[in-house]
């Protein structure tokens, strides 16, 4: 048996595989159904971006809070939301994780720790600030995380949570998810103070830019600041450096971008490819059982996709309930 | 002509997890940028008129050009103009190492770089025989000594318009050539080599003792952080001298036998004075090929992961001596003080002195 | 054993008693302790009208001062509530709502419906309403109509110690996000309020007069000058019924029915603009569901259209005063009066 180089076990290699290669095919398979005009609504892919959610959500449990954005689907199957109920929720389905009424833009589970995809950028922000503070009055060792892109990092709520995280000495976390581009803006453009790692210093906070298409880079700084956090270090803040496989939103023609760009970073910067040629070349895991965990998230999404097709749609007597726990 | 300067300023070096498992600091990009400025009025009081600069997007040249603007609005003129690298910005290492390349193109009289250890690495691997002139923005910064920039800048200045004479202006310096499997990779390093369990390259940084197994280092340094400091606790290695020194570090089993023959408490990272076991070490001499211990980890050049390695793979060190030229910044200074080169017209004394 | 205290004291009394009583009960806001961090005493302000004064020497670090950053703190708040606590976050004034806003209809008041019904945000939001205290446009409005308006907020605003005691315990108990509205003029205002824990349910509004003549509707500080209109009304032997609705989300429609009915008058005091507000969002209700019943026109009392002046001649000519609330009421009574019918012609 080759000796494992890595810091996560056999298991959790695979694990962390399989977590990545499930966002994948889910947003993959989304983007072509999407095409045939099966899914109603907006729909934010966060294929190309999977070894941020992977790298950093392998070191949570479930009183470990998320909140996450508008492309949140990543977040949500690496937060061990279920793949099925998600896949309804998306068609609209009365089985989805929201009983269709929260759709691509709001999934949530929070038993699961996932404090909800977001439709207003910046807003996870305060409310991961709640979760962080909770987990602090109760001392149970949590800590809570907000998810925002480069481009959300303008807005006021993000930068206001950095101050009051600091100031409360929160267990927070905000994870800078850098793609490049707020919507089709560049971020180069858009953000005056070009490092996110001077908009933490600016707040007290240390902060941390790492490789977002490399998992164990990710895993590695994440592990660290979620440590820290948990002992009462505070809040800190992670820049993941990735790419964005698909557009803003589905439907985006994406003119804004170079030529051949897409083709470039899938080649070149596909984390799942570089996450698979790592732990192939040290011996630590197979081809095969990589490919057996392809084939069986191929199966799972197919399924899903089946089961979400067929599963009953709303009653219209939803339309009115669910507003108030009672009133 | 007058002598061009290149300059290559990293937008992202010190933001590793240092931060975050040490107390390292982090430079802003507004810090970045004024330490530009003061090194172009530098060079300016020395009499360049052009600069040629790495762009980037990290935010550096935006805040310079409005220091230059700045600067025209009032009618001062104290800044050399400023042109830049016609290239492609990747965000990557990728663009210092272009600009490198074409800065030597250019025929740049020498190259001031900001960055650590990690981005005077990357230029030297493509500057040729370009001098270079450090200053220190990364995290372990054992190549780039501590000194204001303004005085760098003066001092690279005075160089390459031929005021302090090339012997005394420019100094030689070591590196060690890392070769993996017979050339199919080479990479160099300026400080050290170091040989370390981990497998995976991960966030780069080397803070985990436990796993550190062999240290190869062109010189070594009592006074500075990182690998270099635990050489130089044990036999100091000038800069200047020729060759380097190699240490054999304990496993922890061998920390836990006591069968280690030294404990050092070394600075390896910012505010971490970690204890380090030390088996032995000798000196390395350069021109000789040595082949590590150790058969499967990383490769860290100085002080951060880069290349992971198994079994199957023949890595070779190799030190050279007098490998790339540097600015001796020292020298130039106590040159130009001792032959006035700074002075201006003499003013009238006041009468009561 | 009831004792005189004031609104101010019964808001005290009603965050003392629940903090006691269940420990996930955390208050944070903009100097609710006051003085955090500074040279001088603690618990120096207990919130800027010293609302919240006493609770911290007693409660400790479960009362949380806040940097001045709305957006981030009342977020805060609301992403605490669905991890488990009860956070009651002060929101100085109503008016500062503009800088997070998003927090509370975007977030807090959709997450249960959003989420399949599988949230629960137990958060109030206290703030001050209301004019009178010379405070100027962006201190002194009164804009429960605007989170009225938002499904998956309640919205409540009580007009004595008694109810805001009783309602500010059942909020905190309440599952969903409540956004509390204190009336800054009512604060000293005294009525008899016993010392032990009690809660007012939401949506029974509150009869304080009884009259067969003319009801009069209202809410908050206006509540009063309804009052003091109905004394002068019973003057000219006009009997009017007066309703506190004390919570507008939910709203007690069946006691204004009931009573509209009876009267078949209706005037709706609101101290909020004109335009969509409670006094019209009354009318309209009425008008929909007891049309058969009215005599007369509905009348509304407000605000006018015009932001919250600061000089005091003017803001006392903005409040709906009790000579005002009377004629309105007049108009519904006069014999001359225009039936509902031509009105809408």
């Amino acid at each position: 048996m080759t000796e494992n180089p890595f810091p996560l076990d056999r298991d959790d290699l695979l694990k962390a595989y399989r977590i990545m290669r499930t966002i994948r095919e889910f947003e993959e398979r989304l983007h072509i159904d999407f095409a045939k005009g099966d899914i109603p609504g907006f729909v934010h892919l966060y294929a190309g971006e999977e070894a941020s959610a992977a790298g950093i959500m392998m070191h949570l449990k479930d009183n470990d809070r998320i909140a996450s954005t508008h492309r949140g689907h990543g977040h949500c199957i690496a937060k061990g939301v279920d793949v099925h109920e998600m896949m309804a929720e998306i068609y609209g389905r009365s089985t989805g994780a929201c009983r269709g009424k929260g759709g691509s833009m709001h999934i949530a589970d929070l038993s699961k720790g996932m404090m909800g995809a977001n439709g207003i950028l910046g807003a996870g922000a305060p409310l991961a600030c709640g979760a962080a503070l909770a987990a602090k009055v109760r001392g149970d060792g949590g800590v809570g995380i907000s998810f925002v892109g480069d481009g959300a990092s303008n807005q006021g709520m993000f930068l206001e949570s950095l101050n009051l995280a600091a100031v409360w000495n929160l267990p927070a976390i905000f994870v800078v998810e850098n793609n490049g581009y707020a919507e089709s803006t560049a971020r180069d453009w858009a953000v005056a103070v070009d490092s996110y790692i001077d908009r933490a210093s600016g707040f007290g906070l240390p902060g941390v830019t790492v490789d977002g298409t490399d998992f164990f880079a990710v895993y590695e700084a994440a592990g660290e600041i979620i440590r820290r956090a948990r002992e009462g270090g505070g809040p800190a803040l992670l820049e993941c450096n990735m790419v964005r496989f698909y557009g803003h939103f589905e439907g985006d023609a994406q003119t804004y971008r170079a030529k051949g760009e897409v083709e470039a970073i899938r080649a070149s910067r596909d984390c799942i490819k570089i996450f698979a040629e790592r732990v192939i070349e040290a011996g630590v895991i197979s081809r095969a059982e990589l490919e057996a965990i392809d084939k069986e998230v191929l199966d799972l999404i197919e399924d899903a996709v089946r089961a979400a097709k067929s599963a009953p749609l709303p009653a219209p007597a939803e339309l009115l309930t669910d507003v108030y726990v009672a009133y | 002509m007058a002598p061009v300067v290149g300059i290559i300023a990293n937008p992202v070096s010190a933001r590793d997890i240092r931060r975050v498992v040490a107390n390292a600091a982090s430079l802003q990009i507004t810090d970045r940028a004024n330490i530009v400025l003061r090194v172009l009025a530098a060079l300016r009081a020395c009499g360049v008129t052009d600069v040629l600069m790495m762009p980037e997007k990290g935010g550096i040249r935006g805040h310079v050009e409005r220091g230059v603007v700045r600067a025209r609005a009032h009618g001062d003129t104290p800044y050399p103009a400023i042109h830049l690298v016609d290239m492609p910005v990747t965000g990557t290492v990728a663009d210092t190492h272009r600009a490198a390349a074409a800065m030597r193109q250019a025929g740049v009289a020498a190259i001031v770089v900001l960055g650590g250890d990690g981005t005077h690495r990357a230029v030297v691997a493509h500057c040729g025989s370009i001098p270079i002139a450090g200053i220190s923005t990364g995290t372990n910064n054992a190549f780039p000594e501590h000194r204001e920039p303004t005085i760098t800048g003066l001092a690279t200045g005075l160089a390459v318009t031929g005021k302090v004479p090339a012997p005394v202006a420019f100094a030689a310096n070591k590196r060690i050539d890392v070769c993996v499997n017979g050339g199919e990779l080479r990479e160099i390093a300026l400080v050290d080599v170091a040989l370390v369990t981990e497998r995976y390259i991960g966030a780069r940084a080397l803070y985990r003792t436990e796993n550190f197994r062999e240290l190869f280092v062109t010189f070594a340094d009592p006074e500075v952080i990182g690998m270099s400091a635990i050489a130089g606790l044990l036999e100091p290695v000038a800069r200047d001298e020729s060759g380097g020194l190699m240490v054999r570090l304990a496993t922890p089993e061998q920390r836990q036998a006591g069968t280690c023959g030294t404990i050092l408490h070394a600075p390896i990272a910012p505010g971490m004075i970690t204890p380090v076991g030390v088996t032995d070490w000798r000196r390395m001499p350069a021109g000789v090929p040595f082949v590590p211990e150790i058969k499967a980890g990383s490769i860290a050049l100085d002080g951060e992961r880069e290349v992971s390695f198994s079994a199957r793979d023949r890595v070779s060190l190799t030190l050279r001596d007098d490998a790339f030229r540097t600015v001796n910044v020292g020298g130039c200074m106590r040159f130009a003080a001792q032959n006035r080169l700074l002075a201006g017209a003499p003013a009238p004394l006041p009468a009561t002195a | 054993m009831a004792r005189k205290i004031s609104m101010k004291q019964a808001i005290n009394e009603a965050l003392d008693l629940e903090m006691t009583r269940d420990p996930s009960v955390i208050v944070m806001g903009e100097d609710i302790v006051g003085g955090t961090g500074s040279p001088g005493e603690d618990d120096a302000w207990g919130g800027v009208l010293g609302v919240t004064k006493g609770l911290h020497a007693k409660h400790g670090n479960r009362l949380m001062d806040t940097p001045l950053s709305e957006s981030a703190y009342i977020g805060a708040a609301i992403g605490a509530a669905t991890c488990g606590l009860r956070p009651v976050a002060e929101l100085m004034f109503i008016d500062f709502m503009g800088v997070c806003f998003d927090q509370i209809f975007n977030q807090a008041a959709k997450f249960r419906y959003m989420f399949g019904g599988k949230a629960e945000t137990p958060v109030v939001i206290r703030a001050m309403v209301g004019a009178g205290f010379r405070a100027a446009a962006q201190h002194s409005q009164m804009l429960t109509p605007i989170f009225t308006h938002i499904p998956g907020v309640k919205v409540v605003c009580p007009s004595n110690a008694y109810d805001a005691k009783g309602l500010l315990i059942q909020s905190i108990r309440d599952n969903d996000p409540v956004i509390f509205c204190e009336h800054k003029n009512l604060y000293g205002l005294e009525c008899d309020v016993p010392a032990e824990s009690y809660a007012i349910p939401f949506g029974e509004a509150n009869v304080l007069r009884d009259g067969g003549d003319v009801t009069i509707v209202s809410y908050g500080l206006t509540v009063h000058r309804a009052m003091e209109a109905a004394e002068a009304l019973a003057k000219d032997k006009v009997e009017a019924e007066v309703i506190d609705l004390r919570t507008l989300s939910p709203i007690d429609w069946d006691t204004v029915i009931d009573s509209v009915e009876r009267t078949g008058r209706l005037v709706v005091v609101d101290e909020a603009h004109p335009r969509c507000s409670i006094a019209s969002d009354v009318a309209a209700f009425v008008g929909q569901n007891a049309f058969g019943a009215l005599k007369a026109g509905v009348q509304m009392v407000t605000a006018p259209h015009v932001p919250v002046p600061f000089s005091p001649v003017l803001e006392d000519l903005y409040i709906p005063n009790a000579a005002a609330i009377a004629d309105a009421a007049r108009r519904t009574l006069a014999p001359t009066g225009t039936s509902p019918r031509s009105i809408a012609a």
